[in-house]
């Protein structure tokens, strides 16, 4: 996951103990309050690539406190760092918890779809308007890199208050067509069609 | 007491079997230092919520007060003065005069009021460097970007000093980066300087500069959001609860927006 391919790039920086691989991704990332690593996971990330090969322990400080392992980048890790870098991205919008929630209220009937989306294009437009108040905020000087994560959350606030608009325009037709079920597949041998004899 | 507060606000275009309803008993309310977004589809009666609010148009039924007095109350001599001193209106086209500089499409407002030109001018220059456009004052609107026009349309509403500042679609023409300087400087014009600003906007990431968002449907309000409520989350949900016991949260089957917009 994305994790271990943003600590094998800070160390493809410099070597690094895990503390300060941590601090570095959080910063990288938009900040703690955006994407929160906990310290168990910088460590069961890096105990697994030191298994893999990718990051290899280059030595131990230990100034007074207790002992810091550095960590560096291996040839392998390189390696695989480089075909994280090659590969495209897909954004997750298939997995989509909203649309789950009003399919299920399709299905059950137990919550009106309508309200469902009211209360959704309530909570978007309030996330936006934080979103603006952050994005005005920031120093466009020197804070451009933060601008950047800002403006994409934004974005896609945006398609999704549009998205919902047309939800709630087409809802009564949806309503009216079949809702998505499991294929229904005869079971055993499937029975021989004329077309077979 | 709210600035601006409309009450049964009725506009009906038309008679007997042709007649529209444009806006439906509106209950709505605008404060000083409050920047207020409007939204809703076309034809939803945000125009006609704009001309009643600024007295271009007289409603079917029920009034506007503005600082404690009805429009409906004052002359028609009356409610122009109020439209020229009290309310400053911003377009989607900015509608400058291609002839005049920047100080001097500023400044018409109080030229058309009949004050000194030369004072005139000098308030024109002062609000057209708070709005940041010092370095523009003697371009006509030609040599100014798309942005920088509207700028100088804020620069002339403003001019008057008025209590209420009513914006059309005012970053419908602009590009986005532009769209958000503008509603900046709107949010700007709201809490710094503690004008009423209510502006009617399609666009969400414009509409999310504002303390609240008012969506129109049919000529009614369908939703009320309160976005600065950040501290109390469910706030949503009340809404929710008032909107579904009045009864209005079981929508037709007309749409907010098409797709292809």
């Amino acid at each position: 996951m994305t994790v271990r391919h943003a600590v094998l790039g800070l160390l493809a920086q410099r070597p690094r103990h895990g503390y300060e691989l941590r601090a570095a991704f959080e910063a990288v990332a938009g900040g703690s309050e955006n994407w929160e690593l906990k310290p168990a996971q910088v460590y069961t990330t890096l105990a697994r690539m030191e298994k893999s090969g990718f990051v290899t322990e280059q030595a131990v400080e230990q100034d007074g406190g207790p002992e810091k392992r550095i960590y560096a980048i291996t040839p392998e890790g390189e390696e695989e760092l480089q075909a994280w870098f090659a590969k495209g991205t897909l954004p997750e919008h298939h997995r989509d918890e909203f649309y789950l929630k009003l399919m299920l209220a399709l299905i059950s009937g137990a919550a009106n779809p309508y309200r469902l989306i009211h209360v959704q294009r309530n909570y978007l437009y309030r996330e936006l308007h934080a979103i603006t108040s952050q994005r005005t905020r920031a120093d466009a000087g020197h804070e451009l890199a933060k601008i950047l994560l800002l403006d994409k959350a934004a974005m896609h606030l945006e398609a999704d208050l549009r998205w919902l608009d047309m939800t709630e325009a087409r809802l009564d037709e949806i309503r009216r067509q079949p809702l998505p079920e499991p294929e229904t597949r005869p079971r055993g041998r499937p029975r021989k069609t004329p077309e077979d004899l | 007491m709210p600035l601006v507060r409309t009450e049964n606000l009725t506009k009906v275009y038309g008679q007997g079997e042709t007649a529209v309803v444009a806006l439906d008993h509106v209950n709505m309310s605008v404060d000083s230092g409050e920047l207020v977004a409007v939204m809703g589809p076309s034809g939803c009666g945000k125009s006609t919520l704009l001309h009643l609010l600024g007295g271009l148009d007289r409603p079917t039924e029920g009034s506007v007060m503005i600082d404690g007095k009805s429009l409906s109350s004052l002359s028609d001599n009356a409610l122009s003065q109020l439209r020229r001193r009290k309310i400053g209106f911003i377009f989607q086209f900015f509608n400058l005069i291609p002839i005049l500089d920047a100080v001097d499409n500023a400044a018409l407002p109080l030229l058309l009021d009949g004050a000194n030109s030369k004072q005139a001018k000098e308030k024109a220059t002062e609000w057209l460097e708070r709005v940041g456009l010092g370095g523009r004052l003697n371009n006509r609107p030609d040599e100014l970007s798309a942005g920088q026009q509207q700028r100088v349309a804020i620069a002339r509403a403003l001019l008057t000093d008025p209590m209420l500042v009513l914006a059309d679609e005012p970053t419908g023409n602009l590009d986005s980066r532009a769209a958000d300087e503008i509603a900046g400087l709107l949010h700007q014009v709201a809490k710094e300087w503690g004008h009423a600003v209510l502006m009617v906007t399609h666009d969400p990431r414009i509409a999310a500069y504002a303390d609240r968002i008012i969506f129109l449907k049919d000529g009614t309000i369908v939703n009320e959001t309160n976005l600065a409520a950040g501290d109390r989350p469910d706030a949503a949900g009340e809404v929710e609860e008032r909107l579904t016991a009045s009864g209005q949260m079981q929508p037709a089957a007309g749409q907010m927006r098409p797709a292809s917009e």
